[in-house]
Parts: C-alpha cells; structure tokens; sequence
C-alpha cells in the first residue's frame, strides 16, 4: 500500500491553478493576435513612411517623427488639419452633449421623484433609449434624405412659409455640426437619462425624505443632496461621453459624404484617420493619428477610473 | 389651512404638466423620425416629391420588392452577411467573455490579479485605434474581404468581460462550483453545465449587445469588405450616400434603411425591459 | 463505510503583502510561508464515526473538512481515507460527499437533476439512478418536491435536498459544513434529531462542522473542539464535557457559560482543597487522586464551576444578583462576585423567586470543581 499511495502523491497536487491559465488562455490569446499586436504595429508604423501609392506601396522607410511633424505642419491655407478636426470633434461633441446631459439630469429627476409621480415611466424610457441601437450609418442617411434639398423637411418649411426656397443644410457649417449634434443628441440621451436615474435610485431615500422634512425645496434637494451623492456616476458617465466623442465617425461620415462638408468643417478625427487608412492605406499619417489618439483617450480612462476608485471607498 | 393645501396642489399640478409636456416632447422626437422613415418606405418616388406627409401612399410591397431585387445595392445579402456577422460574433463574445470572467473569477492563480488589472486598464481603448496595424496584417495576409476576421476578434472583449466578472461576483457563491466537484464534475463540464446556466441572464443581455454593436459596426468593416458579396448592411448604407442620391428611387432608399434597422428595432422591443435593465446593471457598480 | 486518518496535518496560507496590512486582528500564527489556519492535526476517524470539529470562527475547523474533501490542499501531512493516501486525488476520485451551508443547490436543476447529477457524471444506468434518487427522496420525505426547482423551495426543504444530494451516492464519508446554520432553532432541533436518525439508516462516517456546541453535544460520537488551528481537545461528549482539556473548551462547552473564578489550590498530603477568600471546599476524592498523581503542589489557580452545579446556601461565596431571568422551571442569576460576572441556575420555588439586587452565599461541593492552570488554562487534572 505504501509504495503506490506514496507514488500518486508525488505525480499530481489538487490545486486548480492551472484551469484559470487554461480559462483565460482564448481571450488573451485572440486579445494579442488581434488587438494587441496591431496596437504595436500601428505605433510601429507611425514612424515609417508607409504607403500606397496607385498600385505601387512607398516604402517602409524610417522616417522618425516626420509623420507627426507633418501632422503639425500647417496646410497651404494655413490651417494644422489635425487641430481643426480635433477642434470640429469637440464642438460637435459639445453641441450634442449639453443638451444631452442637462436634458437626461432633468428626467433623471423627474422619473425618480415620488412627489411627481411620472406615470408610464417603461414605455417612455423604452422610446428614449431606443435611437441607442440604432445603426448610426442608417440614422443618418435616413437624417440625410429628409433634410436633403428635394427632402421632405424643406418642403414642409417651404409650404409653412418658413423659408422661400429649398435650403441645404449639408453644405452650411452651422446647420450641418448642429445635425450631427442633434443625432448625437437624440441617440445618446436616452441611455444618459437611464444610467443618471440609476444612480438617483441608488441613493438611500431617507436621506431626501429627510431633507424635506428638514425644510428643503425641490431646489436645495437637488443641489444639496441629489448632485453631490451622484458625482461619482456623473463624472463616469460624462467621461465614457467625451471618449465615445472623440471616436465620433458614422454620422458626420454619413451626412458629409465623408467630405466633412462644408470646408471641412464637420470632419472629426477618426473621419482624418479613416481618410489615411482608406484608399491610400497610408499606414505612417495613420498610425501617428491613431497615436494621438491612443494618448487622448488613455488621458480621459484614467480620469474615469480615478473616478471609479473614489466611488468604491 | 385649506387654501395653503390648495396653493401647494395647483403648483404640484403645474409642475407635473410641464414635466409630462417635456417627457411627451422628448418622445415625439426620438418617434418622429421613424415615423417618417415608416410613412416615406411606403411612398412611391412621384408620391415623395409632391412632399411632406404623414399619410402612408400604400406602396410599402412595391418598394419592398424594389430594394430586395436592386441590381447594386443586394440588401438581402448585406443583411445575411451582417447577420453571420453580428450572430457569430455576440456568440463567441459571451461565450468567451463568460469563460474568462470565470476562470478569474473562480481560480487562484499567480497571473490572476494581473491579468484581471490588464483586461480593466485597456477596457476603454476603442478598436480605432489599432485599426491601422488591424488593416495592415489583413491586407498582407489576404484576409479582406473575409467574414471571419470580423468576427474571431470578438472572443476578446474587455467591456464584456468586465459585465460577466460583475455579474459572477453578485450571483455565483463559490460553494456551487465546489459542490459540483465533489459530485464529480469535470472543471469545463461544471463550466458549461452549472455556470452558463445560471449567467443565463447576463449572456442573454449582453448577447443583444453584441448583436447589436456589431449589426451596427460601419468604421472597420468599410475599409475591409470591399467585394460586393461581403458587404455588410452599414457599408451598403454608406454605399447609397455617395451614390447619385437625384437618379434614385427614393421609396427605395427609405426601405433599404428600414431593412437596415428594422431588425434591431423588432427584437428591441420584444426584449425592451430587460435590454434596459441590463443598460444599468453592466455600468458603475465598482 | 470508511476511516479516515489525518496525520500532521497544516494548512498555511500564503500572505500577501497587503494581508500582513490588513490582518492584524487574527491569532493564527504567522510562519514564514503564511498564515498557519491549521496546526499539525492529528486523528483517527473509525468507520462509521460520526465527528463534529466545533470551534469559533476562524478556529480552521471548515479548512480541515475542506482539506477532507480536496477543496483545498493540504500544505503538508498526509490524509488517508481508508488506509489509501489522498492528498494529491481530486475531491471526485475521493468518494466522498458534501453538505453545504449555503446548500449550493444548482439552481437551474430541480431537486430530481440536482439529486441525479453525480450519479449521471458516473455514468450510472438511469433506471438505477432513478431508483437511488427516488430511495434518498423517501427517506428525507421530499418525494413531493422532485420536480421543484430550489427557488420554489422552504429553508428546510432545501437543507433536505442539500442532504439527498450527498447520500444519494453511498459516498464512503459524507462531510457537512454547518448544515444547520441557516435554518431558524425549531427547525434547528428537529433537524438535529433527524441527522442523528439518518446515521442510523445509512452507515457511514460522518465529519461535522459548527460553531455550536449544542449541537456538537448532542450529534457527535466524538468533538474535536479547536481555536486558532490548534485541536484544544478530542473527546467523547462526556469527556469533554465532564473533563475539559483547558479552560478555552470549560468556556466553550455548556451554557451558560462555565464561572471562573481566580483562588487558590491547597494540597494537605493527598488530600486537595480550593480556596476562594475564606471560603474552601476539600476536594472529591477521585479529583484529589488525579492531581496527586500529576503531583500538582499547593497554587494559585483558576477554578471553574457550571452554573447549574452552584446552589444558594448560607455559607459559600458572596455574590449580589443584578437581574434574574426567568425561565419557566428554574431562574438565571446574573451575579457579580468580586467584580467578576457569575450565572447561576436556581429552582424556581413559587412567588418569591424575584432576587434581583439581593446578596447572596453561593455553595458547591467538592466533585463538580475544575482546577485549572492559572499560567496557561491547562487542566491540572489530566
């Protein structure tokens, strides 16, 4: 007995170790292939001069940092492109995210206050929320060809007298940013109004009860309880919205005709990186684009998790 | 005493009728819009220049018929190869995000903590901007215009993951997996067996997700799948802006973005409760 | 069915750097390579034994059971269950099976497939399996809920399934982890009695964990009574009642608690005598025998004595009552003696059994005290 009992022993221990290694082995391994390895690649690149030219590829050929020293370079107009889309990206992400948390903070209230009793509170969520899933391609073609010149939106403003005649919206820089915006605006405020009144209902309501009792107005709730408990959440939530911003692509793509009409002035970043990466398969302009990207955007997931951190203490 | 009480409800009252005001305001606006798309796919191209109208011109088939036998725009085989697509994909995701989420959550091992702070660390980078590197290795190795090198990448989704981690430490005690041990279950067969039934829930939402982010996905599909056949829905949509907008049949172009949502839209609102939950339950919740 | 033996058996838990931060309040040792949960454990299990570990949280009683089962694994010693080796086999190869505290009831299975899961991975004819899970059912009486799913299921129905899922299979030992824990005291007891009745039925080794000593009293051929990872004691009911190791298991075992109190051991040839401020009482003959034989000198120690074994006399040990708690038959005295908290149990006889705020002489005899160690708790006795 002794002889085998002491031989098993030796050959094997219970310990489970080696199924997490086996568990996560998928994820990471498809994680470098496809993720990783194209993120090194791509910051690799950003140093060469790399493109396709007609038929033929230039390059790859070490250039330093020339790619990002002509990123900076000014145009002929004088204009440094990247500033400008990075400067297009932000109005446009301003103009819809305004509105889109001022609105969804308000509804956040109102949904969740007792006082008010918001009656068909599902049905009205479920109509809000719902431009969220929708495909922001077709959003905004379906955008497109109602305020398009021969579109129904100008003839009805035409027939109610509003304007004389037809007026296109795609190639005048305020009414296009404000189209981007206002879809912007109508996909993502839903999904803010429903993560806020999460966070509200996440608030102990003795302390609102409490601070009614205590004499506070509506107001004086809101400023006084409401806004500083749902800090936290806020911050997230406006956060994720500046990086899910500075990715913005498909409507502004869509409504310019990936022009960024008029004058460039719709054209965000990643419309600038999709322009390299497209026809031209500049792999040098792309990757110092995606670089400066890649920075921005670790910039504003370490605030967000910052925020995360203090919200767990 | 009686007049305070009734001073207190008129105000309540007036408040509640600008707030409904507001909310019903909101709501025509997200519904106008599809309301006009609804109302314009079922409109002939005559009926449409003659203008705005929210009165249907009862040629929904024909248009149907028009957008599904186009000669340039094959809507049905976008929307199949967006179907294999976005199916494979959320499938693989929740799968392989479960699996994941387990293994960590489940197991003791050295990498363990490493390995959980990585997958949170790079949850926010959006794939944009690997694209370049992404488009590089596919191009060199033939693979544009292949269905598969949109969906194998999915198997690796950090925001996924993060739900199913969450969703395992709230639900899963521990002593499951321990019991199904002692009764004598293999450790993928408790997976497959005991776990993924139980994250039922989670898998169901965060599929719809999936599902949907990816039937949705235009950034990188557009610069691979340039062949005809391998469009998917988003890329023919673009397809249709940069296309002579004036020469079409414009009933059309409403019905090729009605068969590009509609889908979504359907299953949306079969599952509109829970996909609403799960908008919150995958969030901040440290 | 099976004997089990444990020999040196540790558990050390590898400590992070930031464990050593946080776990400041803990008694548990600190080696080199951890923290030791269990010390070198050491019994015999004989076939059909039922043994219950009870100690405080934290006293590496469920780390040892889990050691039993392969849920963790044993840092060093050796585990054998039926003279066979099992440290390095895998808790499914090990014939053995487990009752939960928190049930661990699949919840997606009703109580059939829960019931029937081992045995399908085992690969057991159906008709067989429906056969066994349908005996297990009848003598648990849950043949009714077969169908049910957990959810749909009472506490005590569940800690039922808990159980037929563990003996459905004959396993060579069946462990339990605080199975009662969860269930309110009415169930409690009537569970208890059943336990012991399901012994009887299905002839196996039993290991038995909980934090109460009630129940360890009551279901355990032997206690292994444990604090801080070290066994204080291994003992049949009565022994560890009547003879306790130390002073940690006298407090442990009984309720109320057992009254210490800080006097003095006199010893006149072999005759012995407690000393408590004037008051003494010589010693049992048989207590004195043992302490001769130990060769125990004149000390100070601590002596204990249980609540019920103490009675109101005119001479004896001062004492003022603060609140008497009524009991039905018989009174609780919360006492104070020379600062120090002392229960006794006293007869109820008629009206006048209020005597809260009295003084009063507290007497016992010569057999029922415990003399301890003064320095380390250890009985001077054994």
């Amino acid at each position: 007995m002794k002889s085998t009992t002491t031989k098993e022993a030796k050959a094997k221990s219970i310990s489970y170790a080696k199924w997490g290694y086996i568990f996560i082995l998928p994820f990471f391994l498809v994680y470098a292939v496809f993720t990783f390895y194209p993120q090194i690649l791509t910051i690799y690149y950003s140093f060469f001069k790399y493109f396709r030219d007609g038929l033929t590829w230039i390059g790859p050929e070490f250039i330093g940092f020339d790619n990002y020293k002509a990123l900076l370079t000014p145009t002929a107009e004088g204009t440094i492109d990247i500033l400008k889309y990075f400067g297009n990206t932000v109005i446009m992400w301003v103009m819809g995210a305004v509105p889109q948390f001022v609105i969804a903070l308000a509804l956040a209230v109102f949904f969740t206050s007792t006082r008010l009793n918001i009656k068909g509170q599902s049905i009205m969520k479920t109509v809000i929320y719902m431009p969220n899933l929708i495909m922001a391609s077709a959003f905004s073609m379906l955008f497109f060809t109602l305020f398009s010149t021969v579109g129904p939106i100008n003839s009805l403003f035409v027939s109610m007298g509003i304007i004389d005649k037809a007026f296109d919206f795609f190639f005048c820089t305020i009414s296009m940013r404000t189209l981007v915006a206002l879809l912007n605006f109508l996909m993502w405020f839903g999904n803010t109004t429903i993560l806020l009144m999460a966070g509200i209902q996440s608030i102990d309501e003795s302390l609102f009860e409490s601070a009614r009792l205590d004499g506070a107005s509506g107001l004086r709730v809101f400023f006084n309880i409401t806004m500083p408990l749902l800090k936290p959440i806020f911050i997230y939530t406006f956060i994720t919205s500046m990086i899910g911003g500075l990715q913005m692509f498909d409507v502004p793509n869509i409504l310019s005709n990936r022009t960024g009409q008029p004058n460039r002035t719709s054209e965000t970043m990643v419309m600038y990186l999709n322009n390299y990466l497209g026809v031209s398969k500049n792999f040098g302009m792309a990757g110092a684009i995606s670089v400066v990207l890649f920075i921005l955007t670790a910039v504003l997931s370490v605030i967000v998790f910052k925020t995360i951190d203090r919200d767990k203490d | 005493m009686n007049s305070k009480n009734k001073a207190a409800a008129v105000k309540l009252l007036i408040l509640r009728i600008f707030v409904y005001a507001v909310i019903i305001f909101l709501c025509a606006l997200c519904l106008f819009f599809f309301i006009m798309l609804f109302v314009n796919s079922s409109r002939t191209n005559s009926q449409l220049q003659r203008g705005f109208t929210l009165i249907p011109g009862g040629h929904f088939f024909y248009n149907l018929n028009n957008a599904v036998h186009d000669s340039s725009i094959n809507i049905p085989r976008g929307m199949l190869n967006s179907l294999i697509v976005a199916g494979l994909s959320s499938a693989l995701t929740t799968y392989f995000s479960a699996l994941t989420a387990y293994g960590i959550y489940v197991y003791n091992f050295k990498l363990k903590k490493l390995a959980y702070t990585f997958i949170i660390a790079v949850m926010m980078i959006p794939s944009q901007v690997s694209a370049a590197g992404f488009v590089k290795i596919a191009l060199e190795l033939d693979l544009d215009n292949k269905l598969w090198v949109l969906i194998i990448p999915s198997i690796a989704a950090p925001a996924v993951f993060f739900y199913m981690h969450q969703y395992l430490k709230a639900t899963m005690p521990l002593e499951i997996v321990e019991a199904a041990r002692i009764d004598g279950s293999g450790e993928f067969a408790t997976f497959n067996r005991i776990v993924l039934p139980i994250m039922k829930p989670a898998i169901a939402v965060q599929m719809i997700f999936s599902f949907v982010a990816s039937w949705n996905n235009y950034f990188l599909p557009a610069i691979l799948l340039t062949k005809p056949g391998k469009k998917t829905v988003p890329v023919m949509i673009a397809q249709l802006r940069s296309a002579d907008y004036s020469k079409f049949d414009m009933g059309k172009v409403y019905m090729f973005i009605l068969l590009a949502i509609l889908p979504v839209i359907v299953v949306y609102f079969i599952l509109s409760k829970s996909i609403i939950k799960g908008v919150t339950s995958g969030s901040v919740k440290g | 069915m099976a004997s089990v033996s444990l020999k040196d058996v540790v558990k050390i838990y590898p400590q992070t750097e930031k464990d050593k931060k946080s776990r400041k309040k803990t008694n548990l040792e600190v080696r080199d390579k951890g923290v030791v949960a269990v010390q070198e454990f050491n019994i015999d299990i004989k076939d059909k034994e039922f043994i219950v570990l009870v100690g405080p949280s934290g006293c590496g009683k469920s780390t040892t059971l889990r050691m039993i089962a392969g849920l963790e694994e044993i840092t060093s010693g050796e585990l054998y269950i039926d003279g066979e080796l099992m440290n390095a086999v895998a808790p499914k190869d090990r014939d053995i099976a487990m009752v939960f505290q928190s049930y661990a009831l699949y919840p997606h299975m009703t109580v059939y497939e829960n019931m029937a899961y081992s045995l399908k991975i085992k690969k057991v004819p159906k008709d067989e399996i429906d056969r066994k899970v349908k005996e297990a059912a009848e003598i648990l009486d849950i043949t009714k809920y077969l169908q049910r799913k957990p959810k749909a299921l009472s506490g005590g129905q569940r800690q039922r399934v808990a159980i037929g899922r563990a003996i459905v299979r004959n396993p060579k030992v069946l462990l339990m982890d605080e199975p009662l824990s969860n269930l309110d005291a009415k169930l409690r007891n009537q569970m208890r009695a059943e336990l012991l009745k399901l012994q009887n039925r299905i002839q196996t080794t039993i290991v038995y964990v909980t934090h109460d000593q009630v129940e360890a009293m009551t279901l355990g051929d032997r206690i292994v009574v444990m604090k801080d990872g070290y066994i204080q004691q291994i003992g049949t009911p009565q022994e560890v009642f009547n003879h306790q190791a130390n002073t940690f298991v006298a407090g442990f075992i009984g309720t109320p608690q057992m009254n210490f109190f800080e006097g003095r051991l006199l010893r006149e040839g072999n005759n012995y005598s407690v000393q408590y401020g004037n008051y003494v009482v010589n010693l049992s003959a048989e207590k004195s025998a043992r302490l001769a034989a130990n060769n125990v000198e004149t000390m100070d120690v601590t002596f204990g004595i249980r609540p019920e074994q103490m009675v109101l006399a005119n001479e004896g040990i001062d004492a003022t009552v603060e609140v008497s708690e009524m009991m039905g038959t018989q009174s609780h005295l919360h006492a104070t003696c020379s600062g120090k908290d002392v229960v006794v149990i006293v007869p109820n006889a008629g009206e006048d059994s209020d005597y809260s705020g009295k003084s009063i002489k507290l007497e016992f005899s010569g057999s029922v005290v415990h003399v301890f160690s003064k320095e380390d708790g250890r009985n001077l006795e054994k």
